[in-house]
């Protein structure tokens, strides 16, 4: 796999150079100043699939197909990077309530395309963080779901078009030089409960996308569409229809199964080798309540490996099996060779919600390895069947609370420490399950949960993958929903509740820098991309997207 | 003063309300009392307003709900402000049916903490030297005294006898939120003791004992304890007997 990716980097520095007519640097490109104009380089798939091999562009949510979070930039090191500053912000004017501005900007050729609440979006110079353009959707006052948490993870790319899903639950095409739409498929019916916030996740001729909603009357699918025309190219449904496999799991009832939830709306990972789609599914509905659901509930809380062609499933796991808590296996699955055991292993990996750290072969699904990475009260292992040993379903005191040990915020892998860095949150809830109207365009969550916030923490932590063992963490005040990157210099981003971005050495936690941004950051984690010589470094946070790069000799 | 020492949030999403369309026509609140509604109010306050207004609707970053209808207030004035938001502020406005929007009002007006004026032992004049005395120099009424401890101007308003008696008798019981105790050791030794007003991972700020605003970075500091103790003494039968407490609620009862 890392030669792989070393290939096709290779392949796309001489495509970027041959499209740009450049020489092999083809980040000289950038000098002749940002622009949105006629004569700039269509991104390819082949680009997407080379990663962050070139340092000017950022193409996909987590930066490459390997979900790591993990940049090759080595300009700001553990040395230097107490030099970091602010050099610009962007106010978006438009904001959520109680959740956050959760994009990850993609960046071609010195211009940011960014996805913002409300189903906002811009073209930003990355110089100076001035729009281009702005799209603003006109959504219906009648929102459902996309009231309630009105926020989008990003943009995906591919040739000259941008790709976002909206809170009305529909797929849009955008041209990247004005904003202008070109096409604008639905996804599902927004009255039912239906909405979408995940940044697409763009394949060879395919955009990928979940659907958000499972508090709702709803039933969760992984879509592929055409980027050119916008057809639907195929499916999955992550609950069965009635007599499909896994439809064992849940009561004979076509109403159950048609409202059974598994929404799908954390931007999932690819293996272009193996042509797998890695992607995490939600709750099953009602959320707390599971008297009218008894069985297992696939695939709800589970990972899916789904053939990338087709859409049909290769295998899955389900972490947390009837959940009756909220814990939604929607994560950036994080692929990886390890060595393990004394041979390489294809490995995906992940941090659940319900505070396991799991690696999974990603080939076949062969559970490795599952262990606690937060001191949950939930379960104490998992066992050799692969489900969870179950020791306090709420009876013996408190659980993690619904928004679980960890969250859909991104974690990152180094490769070459060969660490894991999770935001984890330690909370303690109890949940007071009660019968749901089960209505449609209404919520369904089937009780309450009471959480107690002052028993509540935060912390950043390092998991060694081969042993799920916590190498080092570092506390925060309050339970925390930010994201983490890394890069190859081995340093740690992350930030916290308070509004801190912060930097830390990967190897120890040392904390290194820390910036206050004046509002939380809630949901994204941080990219780098080059310009013009200076690594940037970038984190949306409260309504604003900040701009960091070192202070240049003489102006300190 | 008597807030919960634990805030609890709660999330959940209710059952569907019923009522007739016409009810709505009539003006007031069709819910007002109805537990149904209540509970329904809660569950919809929870998952929607708590965040801002606290679990228990009196207030964190948003304001105290529990004290809206101290003044005169119409009921169809707070569905409006649910309805429409408020305008420069994080308070969004909200689509959602009616129906909800009344539970919610139902809700609030159910934990409306407006205590009406009592015949009560004690006499207020007596009690009022007690505070000018004693309690007003960590205590502020109508602009006057000190700011270590809450604002007790609309305090009689706001709280009943039983629960001023409690924060007066064990104040450790229940601290609120920006009151807590904290003591921190600096670099040459020194010691700060005052109220916690924010924190994060690497700075604190707080409200000394002297009443001075202060922020320290947690990198300079030699130790930082939180205590578990109010900043506030405990006033004992032995140290203020029920007379005396008398007078003391019945002054604090008139500041309205």
């Amino acid at each position: 796999m890392n030669d792989e990716f070393a290939r096709s980097r290779a392949v796309c520095v001489a495509l970027t150079a041959a499209t740009l007519g450049l020489g092999p640097a083809g980040a000289s490109a950038q000098t002749s100043g940002p622009g949105v104009g006629g004569d700039l380089a269509s991104v390819t798939y082949e680009q997407i699939r080379a990663g962050l091999s070139d340092p000017t562009r950022w193409l996909t949510y987590s930066g490459d197909y390997s979900g790591r979070r993990h940049s090759p930039l080595t300009q700001i090191t553990p040395d230097n990077v107490r030099r970091l500053v602010p050099i610009w912000t962007f106010q978006t004017g438009t904001e959520t309530r109680g959740r956050g501005f959760e994009t990850t900007p993609l960046v071609v050729d010195g211009v940011l395309y960014v996805t913002g609440s409300n189903n906002f979006a811009w073209a930003l110079d990355a110089r100076t963080g001035r729009p281009f353009w702005q799209y603003r959707r006109d959504l219906p006052e009648d929102l459902t779901y996309g009231s309630s948490a009105p926020v989008n993870r990003g943009f995906g790319i591919l040739g000259d078009r941008l790709f976002m899903v909206t809170l009305d639950a529909h797929l849009l095409a955008l041209d990247r030089r004005t904003g202008g739409v070109l096409w604008d498929v639905e996804l599902a019916d927004y009255k039912v409960g239906y909405a979408a916030t995940v940044a697409p996740l763009v394949l060879d001729g395919k955009v990928i996308v979940g659907n958000s909603g499972g508090e709702y009357t709803t039933r969760g699918f992984i879509d592929a569409y055409d980027p050119e025309t916008g057809a639907r190219l195929w499916r999955f449904h992550t609950i069965p229809g009635p007599g499909e496999p896994g439809s064992e799991t849940w009561p004979d009832d076509p109403e159950i199964l048609a409202s059974g939830g598994g929404a799908t709306w954390m931007t999932g990972t690819y293996d272009p080798d193996l042509d797998l789609i890695y992607w995490g599914t939600g709750n099953p509905n009602p959320d707390y309540y599971g008297d009218l659901r008894p069985g297992d509930n696939l695939y709800s809380n589970s990972l899916v490996a789904l053939d990338a062609e087709t859409g049909t499933l290769r295998w899955h796991y389900q972490f947390t099996p009837h959940d009756l808590h909220d814990w939604d296996s929607n994560h950036v699955p994080v692929l990886a060779d390890l060595e393990w055991r004394g041979r390489l292993r294809q490995v995906v990996m992940l941090a659940n919600r319900n505070g396991f750290f799991y690696v999974l072969d990603r080939v076949t699904g062969e559970l490795l390895l599952g262990k606690p990475f937060t001191d949950t009260t939930w379960a104490r292992e998992i066992g050799a069947d692969g489900r969870p040993i179950v020791v306090n379903d709420g009876g013996l005191g408190c659980l993690p609370d619904q928004w679980g040990g960890t969250n859909f915020y991104p974690p990152s892998f180094d490769p070459a420490l060969e660490l894991f860095y999770v935001t984890a949150r330690e909370t303690c809830a109890t949940y007071v399950p009660e019968a749901p109207a089960s209505t449609p365009g209404r919520p369904n969550m089937g009780g309450v949960v009471w959480t107690d916030q002052e028993a509540g923490y935060g912390a950043l932590r390092a998991l060694d993958p081969r042993t799920g063992q916590r190498v080092w963490e570092f506390r925060y005040p309050t339970p925390t929903f930010a994201g983490v990157m890394t890069t190859a210099t081995g340093l740690v981003f992350a930030g916290d509740h308070q509004g801190n971005f912060i930097a830390f050495e990967g190897a120890t936690g040392r904390n290194l820098w820390h910036y206050q941004t004046g509002s939380r950051i809630w949901g994204p984690g941080a990219m780098t991309h080059m310009l013009d010589g200076r690594q940037h470094v970038l984190i949306p946070s409260g309504a604003t997207l900040v701009a960091f790069a070192l202070l240049e000799d003489g102006q300190e | 003063m008597p807030m919960t020492r634990r805030r609890w949030t709660c999330v959940l999403v209710a059952a569907a309300l019923v009522a007739p369309a016409s009810a709505f026509a009539q003006g007031g609140n069709p819910y007002e009392g109805d537990p149904a509604a209540i509970r329904a109010g809660r569950a919809l306050f929870a998952n929607r307003c708590a965040e801002c207004h606290g679990a228990n609707a009196r207030g964190l970053n948003g304001p105290d709900l529990t004290v809206l209808w101290a003044r005169p207030v119409r009921d169809e004035r707070v569905f409006a402000t649910i309805r429409g938001g408020v305008s420069g502020s994080v308070m969004p406005a909200s689509s959602a049916p009616d129906q909800e929007l009344w539970a919610i009002v139902a809700y609030l007006k159910s934990v409306s903490t407006v205590s009406a004026a009592v015949d009560a032992p004690g006499d207020a004049a007596r009690g009022r030297e007690m505070f000018t005395a004693t309690c007003v120099r960590c205590h502020r009424v109508a602009g006057e005294g000190g700011t270590m401890g809450p604002d007790l101007s609309n305090i009689g308003r706001v709280r009943t006898r039983e629960q001023l008696t409690r924060s007066i008798r064990e104040p450790s019981a229940s601290v609120a939120a920006g009151f807590r105790a904290v003591t921190l050791t600096l670099p040459d030794g020194g010691q700060v003791r005052g109220a916690t007003k924010s924190e994060d991972a690497f700075s604190i700020q707080v409200v000394d004992t002297r009443g001075r605003l202060q922020g320290y970075s947690k990198a300079d500091l030699r130790e930082l304890v939180r205590e578990e103790r109010s900043l506030m003494p405990a006033f004992a039968e032995d140290r203020l007997n029920q007379a005396a407490l008398d007078d003391l609620l019945a002054y604090l009862g008139t500041l309205r």
